[in-house]
């Protein structure tokens, strides 16, 4: 499977990325290599096989009280009187 | 203060014979980082101040007659993934820049509480993504052994520090190997428990699925010593495995004649450097002069090991990584008039190279039309892969790999090539896959004087049982501190 530098828009859209034109064309081609590595996978007849999401063993459901606690955000960045401020989220366009 | 030749063992020993304050080895401990560290550039963040502060303490404890914390005095590093409160938590990232936690980990929590004195924080790949520090969006570490070659990643700086001396004992994260490859490339012992054993709790999540805290160390008993400290139940970690308190050290010297080792054919074949391979098999004539039974055991879905690893690693890394937006953690671009574009932008200064192209990776393998075809797929491989692993530990009580296929590598060799670079954690994403615990233990130099690194993997929870066996080993073939000049 090839990847496309519209493919890399595309998802790049999708995961909040900016990509610069000039990175584009590389991008697609390593993403290319990669993609096409991973798809010896369909060499795999997995039909009937169940997914493993997480090996977890021993699990006990951790439940607590629910309580108010400390405020846990910390970041500086737009971190104005006990509020987050953050440019508009409604535009014109 | 050299600490050379020195273990934690040692060193509590000496402090409780009064033979050593804790105050005048950390002093000491700090100048030969500003002598070392230049070079190697193991830390990222040091924290002369709280640890200086933390030795006295210890200090007046040991005056006082006070009981005192098995790791008492003893320098420690944290990979820079691990908060600490109040203590700038980078992962290695500049998105994070100046973000300081406002609470501390639980592995790091339980070291303090047993007296511990914790150093700095270690450089590693940008959010733990890459296998030779090189990736770090701050500067590269090199390797104490060959300062023109890598330490291996992601906890190379953990790994560097400790082969340094410049700690002795150091926390890792290993989410495809990041605690093992390094241990093996610098010539220290690293081990990465069952998934589930160590809380990870102020962990920065990458792929959460796979994610395990544990340690390196000198030797497989510090090794022991520090893993028993930061195991057991954490109700702030909804994976923490409620087993009871394990006594790893304790079982250390008990005997392994009669145990099951199985080498699976799959890990001897194209790819694996001929140096490591004949070390690798002087080691397995090592384990059987000291009575344990070797067995070629079979584990056939190997080579769709690293294909199933990257995709699951990165769909669940690009999940995880959604929350550095410039809201609530450190750093955000400014100037933007509308909340998207400040979104993009941010991510886009704040990333590197390799972390925005996994992002873009994992998108793309969970994205509509291809979630069936990549993502799950993978999922389902990763079942076969578990499989391999319960039918051998009905014939073994462990396997035994090489750590690498190769010995650390120059810097720079494989930037250019990621599929290249993905490759060298071949041997060690099974474990991660299949939630299982391993350790690399030092198994002798190749003919440049480069360390090479033996594997053992164990059942879940049987990290005593690989203790053990990799404490015979290391005492019976000399390997103990071979690390030093």
């Amino acid at each position: 499977m090839k990847i496309e530098e519209k493919d890399v828009e595309y998802v790049a859209k999708l995961a909040m990325l900016e990509v610069p034109d000039a990175e584009k064309k590389q991008l697609a081609e390593q993403l290319s290599r990669i993609v096409e590595y991973v798809d010896h996978l369909n060499k795999l007849d997995v039909s009937g096989v169940e997914p493993t999401a997480q090996v977890v063993t021993n699990v006990k459901h951790a439940i607590r009280e629910d309580r108010v606690e400390e405020r846990t955000g910390s970041g500086e960045a737009g971190r104005r009187v006990g509020l987050f401020k953050v440019p508009k989220v409604i535009t014109e366009r | 203060m050299n600490l050379s030749g020195v273990t934690a063992e040692k060193l509590v020993s000496l402090y409780k014979n009064k033979e050593l304050t804790v105050t005048e080895v950390i002093r000491g401990l700090y100048e030969t980082i500003e002598q070392t560290d230049r070079d190697v550039r193991a830390f990222i963040t040091l924290c002369r101040d709280a640890a200086m502060e933390q030795a006295s303490a210890v200090d007046a404890k040991i005056a006082a007659g006070e009981p005192t914390g098995s790791l008492a005095g003893v320098p420690v590093a944290i990979k820079d993934n691990m908060a600490m409160q109040g203590v700038a938590t980078t992962c290695g990232s500049r998105i994070l820049e100046g973000y300081k936690p406002p609470y501390t980990a639980t592995a790091v929590e339980r070291l303090r509480q047993a007296d511990a004195v914790i150093i700095g924080k270690t450089n590693l790949d940008e959010f733990a993504m890459g296998s030779s520090t090189e990736n770090s969006g701050y500067f590269l570490t090199r390797n104490p052994c060959d300062l023109e070659r890598v330490p291996g990643g992601s906890s190379g700086g953990s790994a560097a520090s400790v082969a340094s001396g410049t700690s002795l004992a150091a926390l890792g994260s290993d989410t495809g190997g990041s605690i093992r490859q390094p241990a093996a490339f610098c010539g220290v012992v690293g081990i990465k428990p069952t998934y589930g054993r160590v809380s990870r709790y102020g962990l920065v999540a990458f792929a959460s699925s796979l994610d395990q805290i544990g340690c390196l160390s000198k030797t497989v008993r510090d090794s022991a010593q520090v893993l028993q400290v930061i195991s057991g139940f954490d109700p702030y970690d909804s994976t923490s495995a409620d087993v009871g308190p394990a006594d790893f050290v304790q079982s250390l010297d008990a005997g392994i004649r009669g145990t099951r080792i199985g080498v699976p054919k799959e890990y001897f074949v194209s790819g694996l450097d001929s140096e490591v391979k004949s070390r690798i098999e002087a080691g397995i004539r090592l384990f059987e002069s000291l009575g344990c039974r070797m067995e070629e055991i079979s584990l056939p879905h190997t080579e769709y090991a690293t294909a199933t690893y990257y995709l699951i690693a990165t769909a669940e890394a690009s999940s995880n990584l959604a929350r550095y937006d410039g809201v609530r953690y450190g750093r955000r671009q400014e100037g933007q008039t509308d909340l998207k574009d400040m979104y993009r932008q941010t991510r886009m200064a704040g990333f590197g190279a390799e972390v925005k192209r996994r992002i873009l990776l994992g998108t793309y393998a969970l994205s509509a039309g291809y979630y069936d075809a990549y993502y799950l797929k993978a999922q389902k491989v990763r079942t076969l892969l578990l499989r391999d692993f319960q039918n051998a530990f009905e014939r073994v009580d462990a396997v035994l790999t090489p750590t690498s296929p190769t010995v650390a590598f120059k810097i720079g060799e494989k930037t250019a090539d990621p599929l290249s670079m993905y490759l060298s954690d071949i041997f060690t994403i099974t474990c991660n896959l299949a939630g299982l615990p391993g350790i690399s233990v030092p198994c002798g130099r190749n003919s440049e004087g480069l360390p090479v690194g033996l594997q053992l993997i164990g059942n879940h929870f049987e990290e005593g049982m690989l203790l053990r066996l990799a404490n015979h080993f290391e005492k019976a073939g000399g390997f103990q501190g071979a690390n030093e000049k």
